[in-house]
């Protein structure tokens, strides 16, 4: 058992050079190492194919690490998923058909010692107005919410959660992020796979970005934000002058190639008037980036800085 | 494990197409068949064929907790959320096991009332009981089949596998036709099929004769290579996922 800073117990996930190899050429994890303390909440950042659900599946026992230590709340995993220690929403995974919401869920209730009251779990997971539906005539969106209502059932210690908006419209994203602080606050420790760095951002206290199968970046949501802050701004302008360009304030690159411009700012807000400001006539401009996958390329190639922890 | 086979029999009852396979279907055939005369080795049509349609049905039940229903629900991630809940393989395969025996009851129940008040057969309590045993006991081995199926095939193909299965199980092994009909090979075929064996116990339990030690290890056997060859399966598959 490995103790964390606080000495009494150990990680609630470790996460020790797993690597997992599904054909000789494709290493959907290729060493990943971290370990999630009790409490945290964590989101497993990273475009489709980074190798988020091959780590969820493998911290749920759902798939065998190739090599390396999973040990799930100081065990293997098969431990705590049959000791009903832990809760888990797939990426995809249909219902049961035939079966009512509150048969359902009254089922996955029983399954568990430690469980949460229909009520409640009705409420948190916002399928209350569904309960005597038929699982089979649910919404994709209703479906989801329904897996979330069955992940919390046994008021798990940890709870994984695989692209768990990916169906839902912006009123049951909410209402989802709301519950999911709810039972962070009563002390679960949570871990959520997304694609977006915003939902990541608003709902995560530190995020573990992976691509290719490996980590490029842990942190605090603001540590790994402001390597997404990044834009480019492409316009004409006629004979630009490098040097005046890279006075702006927040540009750390300019590329000339006669009149067009191309400039890289980690402060788009602070640039953009300030170069208007230079009284330069300025057309077809463009700004890019901010995203995700900009984020990863700006981390991929970036130094190794303060708060950025490479594995390779 | 009571609340899972509760919620699974439950909700496999709300399936129509499977109410009407394991009941409907035979009821319709027996009242199409069981007015024909005749007796064969001491029993009248009508008691020949309220075995064989209680077997049929109890196949029927017998197969598809486990084969068309687990194919579909491996198929669309439902036993994937399983596998993250605390029930274990084994006790959800109890439960599944016993929903098919389950399941044989309410065929059974209909096919009994109708070979009383339809059928005219006249059989005593403890041949009743003796028939409901042999099928209890003697549909274990299709529970494992229909696992077989659902573990080899996908959702959509289970169903056509599971229906194919039983109709040959059910032509050759001499359940839909009398026995002495099929050709000498079919026969040769027949002879090794559990559904042969069930058939010919619950006739024997019909008829008071001692119901045969052939068949019961026949079935048994059935039981223990169906089931390595899922176990094999289910071993397969979760290791590779």
């Amino acid at each position: 058992m490995i103790t964390n800073n606080k000495g009494a117990t150990g990680p609630a996930v470790a996460f020790r050079d797993v690597v997992k190899v599904y054909h000789p050429d494709i290493k959907a994890l290729d060493h990943v190492t971290f370990d999630i303390q009790p409490g945290e909440t964590v989101a497993l950042l990273g475009p489709n194919g980074a190798g988020k659900s091959t780590a969820i599946d493998t911290m749920l026992g759902l798939r065998a690490p190739t090599s390396g230590e999973v040990r799930i709340l100081g065990g293997p995993a098969a431990a705590a998923v049959a000791a009903g220690q832990i809760g888990g929403m797939l990426q995809t995974g249909g219902l049961p058909e035939g079966a009512k919401v509150s048969e359902l869920i009254g089922l996955f209730r029983q399954l568990y010692r430690d469980r949460r009251s229909t009520a409640e779990l009705l409420t948190l997971a916002g399928v209350a107005d569904l309960a005597d539906r038929r699982v089979e005539q649910l919404s994709g969106g209703q479906t989801q919410r329904m897996r979330f209502a069955l992940a919390l059932a046994g008021n798990p210690e940890l709870l994984f959660l695989d692209e768990p908006t990916a169906a839902l419209d912006v009123e049951a994203r909410r209402h989802f992020w709301r519950s999911v602080e709810t039972i962070a606050r009563q002390g679960a420790t949570v871990l959520f796979a997304t694609h977006y760095l915003e939902e990541a951002d608003a709902n995560a206290s530190r995020i573990i970005v992976v691509n290719h199968g490996r980590v490029i970046a842990d942190g605090t949501p603001a540590q790994i934000k402001a390597f997404t802050a990044t834009r480019t701004l492409r316009f004409s302008t006629p004979a630009p002058d490098p040097s005046e360009l890279l006075k702006l304030p927040g540009v750390t690159d300019v590329v000339v190639n006669g009149d067009a411009v191309t400039v890289r700012t980690g402060d788009a807000d602070d640039t953009l008037p300030a170069l208007y400001a230079l009284g330069r006539p300025i057309t077809a401009m463009e700004v890019g980036g901010g995203g995700l996958e900009e984020a990863l390329i700006a981390l991929t190639s970036a130094d190794n800085g303060p708060v950025m922890e490479r594995v390779s | 494990m009571a609340a899972f086979l509760r919620f699974e029999i439950v909700r496999s009852l709300r399936n129509v197409r499977f109410v009407v396979f394991i009941a409907g279907f035979p009821v319709l055939l027996y009242l199409i068949y069981a007015k024909q005369t005749g007796t064969s080795q001491g029993l009248t049509v009508a008691a020949i064929l309220l075995v064989s349609m209680a077997v049929w049905s109890g196949m029927g039940s017998a197969m598809f907790a486990t084969g068309p229903q687990l194919a579909k629900e491996r198929q669309n991630g439902w036993m994937r959320q399983l596998r993250v809940s605390p029930i274990s393989a084994p006790r959800w395969f109890a439960a599944k096991l016993a929903q098919g025996l389950l399941l044989i009851i309410p065929g059974f129940v209909l096919l009994i009332l109708l070979g009383f008040g339809y059928g005219h057969v006249h059989l005593a309590a403890g041949r009743v009981a003796a028939l409901a045993a042999v099928l209890v006991l003697g549909v274990i081995p299709f529970c494992v089949l229909g696992l077989v199926i659902g573990l080899v095939f996908d959702g959509q193909t289970a169903q056509v596998a599971q229906m194919l299965t039983m109709l040959v199980l059910a032509f050759l092994g001499g359940i839909f036709i009398p026995f002495s009909n099929l050709p000498h090979v079919m026969q040769e075929i027949g002879k090794m099929l559990p559904s042969y064996h069930l058939v010919q116990l619950g006739w024997n339990a019909v008829a008071g004769r001692p119901l045969g030690v052939a068949h019961m290890l026949a079935l048994g056997a059935w039981a223990v290579a169906l089931g390595l060859v899922a176990l094999w399966r289910w071993r397969q598959e979760s290791t590779t996922a």
